[in-house]
């Protein structure tokens, strides 16, 4: 099988000025943090990104708006950061419209899964009221079925896709590790092109089969991100400086 | 007591054994902190597992194990991790028994809304799984302080911000009261020890019937 691993940079090349970018992770945990700091570093600009959340305030995916790099986002909430929140409330980040996190998930799944589109009940009456989002783009399109009115919700894809999992084999195939699936695996489907961010690479057939949360097939790129022990490390203490943990 | 303290002790008294229960941050966080003796919870997690406990030390956190307010959690024996989606959908299908939201204000027909406030003028909006939450669960108990920083109700006739659900609400915990909310509007059910009735209409903008008896809330 033909190894997808290449480096960091080789990879991010897909990633252009006025990219639409999808990057997993919720709240930046089980988020490609490396990768998503080499973006900083190439300060590529105007990019469209569809995230769960913006971030973690001043850390992971928050950089790219404290950055000024971000133009657009479709998510489910614009204030997890204290840099997203300013970067729109400044007039600087564009929200023309964003969802439940329910309907979001099934829209990227959607997306994911070749479907046109979701049918989705939650939020009928509250968010197709009148002047609830002047700079809405598409009003809401409700549908009746089987008794329950629901709105007709289009997929989302993205032109790239930037996923993190705990160790890829060099085919792709992807382990996760604790809560850090959340929405990794539905996001590596619906992008054109699906960068893998991981922690360890391992030789093909180490993954047992029936623990591959997402198959390589689905993967264009394996790129090394920080190790466990580094990872760990950095989280602990990012969550120390919070106030989330205590040292002994 | 403190104002936070006294709403999480006395949330936490609606929860029950066995129950798959999923608390909004704040003070619904904090009711895990009092549950009445032999209740024991299965914890959902927004962002993809059931069954977390509390907070490891900074030595064994595990930077892949976190909850929906992104902080480290443990995962106890029996619990199991979900992608996203099974989450989302668990939430909107009614499998979450139980939740505690916070919010910015109700009103006497069980509306909720706590997800978006203008700031310089614009909505500054933050559904996150709120909408899913308040679609699919059965019983929703809504903590809150009872006014605002200008003393004005926040339990309102009519919510006047966008709101997360319609209808939903079972119960309002504040400091002060504990309303029902039942097919023809609130219902005050108990008050803080040595408060009366007329001390709750006094400050508050919704309409309410008085249970008889009105009980003093234990906590």
């Amino acid at each position: 099988m033909k190894s997808k691993v290449i480096s960091m940079d080789e990879a991010l090349d897909v990633v252009k000025d006025g990219t639409t970018l999808m990057l997993g992770g919720f709240i930046d945990v089980g988020s490609p943090i490396k990768s998503i700091e080499k973006i900083v570093e190439r300060k590529t600009k105007e990019l469209t990104v569809i995230a769960v959340t913006p971030g973690m305030a001043g850390f992971g995916k928050s950089m790219l708006y404290k950055n000024h790099q971000v133009k657009e986002l479709i998510s489910t909430h614009v204030g997890t950061s204290v840099e997203s929140t300013e970067a729109y409330l400044e007039g600087e980040l564009l929200v023309k419209e964003f969802f439940p996190m329910g309907t979001w998930i099934e829209k990227v799944r959607a997306g994911a899964m070749g479907l046109g589109g979701i049918l989705v009940p939650v939020g009928v009456g509250i968010l197709d009221e009148e002047g609830l989002f002047p700079k809405l783009e598409h009003p809401k399109q409700t549908l009746e079925v089987n008794g329950v009115k629901c709105f007709v919700e289009p997929a989302l894809t993205a032109e790239v896709a930037i996923i993190k999992a705990w160790r890829a084999d060099t085919f792709g195939n992807l382990e996760f590790r604790g809560t850090s699936l959340n929405d990794n695996a539905d996001i590596a489907m619906a992008g054109a092109y699906t960068i893998a961010e991981v922690n360890e690479i391992v030789p093909v057939g180490t993954i047992d089969p029936q623990n591959v949360g997402c198959s390589g097939v689905f993967i264009n790129a394996v790129v090394q991100g920080y190790s466990v022990e580094e990872q760990d490390a950095i989280y602990r203490d990012v969550w120390l400086k919070k106030g989330k943990l205590e040292k002994a | 007591m403190e104002v936070r303290e006294i709403i999480a002790r006395r949330a936490a008294q609606e929860l029950n054994d066995g129950e798959v229960a999923n608390l909004g941050f704040g003070m619904p966080t904090q009711a895990i902190n009092y549950l009445p003796e032999g209740v024991n919870l299965i914890m959902h997690t927004e962002n993809g597992a059931f069954g977390f406990g509390a907070k490891p030390t900074y030595e064994s956190a595990n930077s892949d194990i976190s909850n929906a307010g992104s902080e480290p959690v443990t995962l106890l024996p029996g619990s199991a991790c979900m992608s996203l989606a099974t989450s989302l959908g668990a939430m909107r299908k009614g499998y979450i028994d139980v939740t505690i939201l916070g919010a910015l204000e109700v009103d006497q027909l069980g509306n909720i809304a706590n997800w978006a406030v203008k700031r310089k003028n614009l909505w500054w909006p933050g559904i996150g799984g709120a909408m899913d939450l308040t679609y699919g669960t059965k019983k929703i108990i809504a903590t809150l302080q009872h006014t605002d920083k200008a003393g004005q109700s926040k339990i309102k006739k009519k919510c006047t911000l966008p709101l997360t659900g319609k209808g939903c609400v079972k119960t309002i915990i504040t400091e002060k009261a504990v309303f029902d909310v039942g097919e023809s509007g609130l219902i005050l059910r108990e008050v803080y020890p040595g408060l009366t009735a007329e001390d709750i209409r006094a400050i508050t903008e919704a309409d309410f019937e008085v249970a008889t008896p009105l009980k003093e809330m234990t906590l």
